[in-house]
């Protein structure tokens, strides 16, 4: 499986398919460790700061994969719209913890353009949601959210995530892709979660009839960079910060 | 008639950190005016030109409202909205 983006989602994720043996573990960032992650991002120390979010995850992964059998591999790079189909392509499913929108519609157009189911996940502050897509699958992450927002969002630097809650959500986001590997499928619910008030809640997500990916008359037919770029500079930003 | 709107953390600080509102209205349109009235601002953060935004989500119970009559669905009172948008962060 391919794993986007190693931050407060994507380690605790590989965490737990790292140990669960999940035959190979490929993982994309090329993002380096900042101290403004330790608090959230747990494969990283404070002597990890500077080094390649690779490499540390590397490091603190050895041990786990090698008792379970799981290879792990790397990608130094961006997910991008010139590599993301080919990403998609070379696996059997896709995790996605992005920071920036941008990233996760990419995500999604390139796994239903490729026929692999993906796991997307965020978080935000104290709230934190998970959903599973199936290969091809309806609904799909734009029968939710339609297209990237236009405006300035919040973001991780600028609001702030509470490690526990993208830890929880992290894990989360294995189970539901154990459960994608393992032929239980993906049920339409978005999984969100109020650290606030400790709420984890199942909401039903009905596909579209008009949805531009996988409606009844999809337009998006490839992953052309410009639909992704409303989002000012957001392929340009780090995808797991 | 009031309903309850739950408000996601992007839009709490409207809401002076509440997590859930009461709010007046017969239909989501109203209602969201009636936010608009208590915490200047939801109104642009939910709707445009054409209607809810397009990455927010607004679900009456456990249905999604553009599955429903949209900004016309009819409330009754203790109705429970909750406003889901798209977040993106680790």
């Amino acid at each position: 499986m391919l794993l986007v983006g190693l931050g407060g989602l994507g380690c605790p994720a590989a965490l737990a398919l790292a140990r669960a043996g999940v035959g190979t573990l490929r993982m994309v960032d090329d993002d380096v460790v900042d101290e403004g992650n330790l608090h959230r991002q747990i494969l990283y120390g404070p002597e990890d700061v500077g080094k390649d979010k690779l490499d540390a995850a590397g490091q603190a992964l050895g041990p786990v994969a090698r008792a379970s059998g799981t290879r792990v591999e790397f990608v130094r790079a961006r997910f991008l719209p010139d590599n993301a189909r080919e990403l998609a392509r070379g696996v059997d499913l896709v995790i996605e913890g992005a920071d920036n929108f941008a990233t996760k519609f990419l995500a999604a157009d390139a796994c239903h353009l490729e026929h692999r189911p993906v796991v997307h996940g965020a978080g935000l502050r104290w709230v934190g949601t998970a959903w599973s897509v199936a290969a091809g699958g309806r609904p799909c992450y734009r029968c939710l959210f339609e297209d990237v927002p236009s405006g300035p969002q919040l973001s991780c630097d600028g609001a702030g995530v509470m490690g526990p809650v993208v830890g929880i959500v992290g894990a989360l986001m294995a189970e539901l892709a154990l459960r994608a590997l393992s032929g239980r499928g993906a049920r339409p619910e978005l999984w969100t979660l109020d650290g606030k008030t400790d709420t984890l809640r199942e909401v039903p997500v009905a596909a579209r009839a008009s949805c531009p990916l996988c409606g009844t008359a999809p337009s998006i037919l490839d992953v052309d960079e410009a639909r992704y770029l409303s989002e000012r500079g957001a392929l340009a930003e780090s995808a797991s910060s | 008639m009031a309903v309850t709107v739950r408000i996601p953390t992007p839009l709490r600080t409207l809401t002076k950190g509440e997590e859930q509102v009461s709010a007046e209205g017969t239909t989501v349109r109203a209602v969201i005016e009636h936010l608009e009235q208590k915490h200047p601002g939801m109104r642009d953060r939910l709707l445009d030109d054409k209607g809810i935004r397009r990455f927010v989500n607004v679900y009456l119970g456990d249905e999604d409202v553009r599955f429903l009559e949209g900004l016309d669905t009819a409330l009754k009172a203790g109705d429970e909205l909750s406003i889901i948008p798209a977040i993106a962060g680790g």
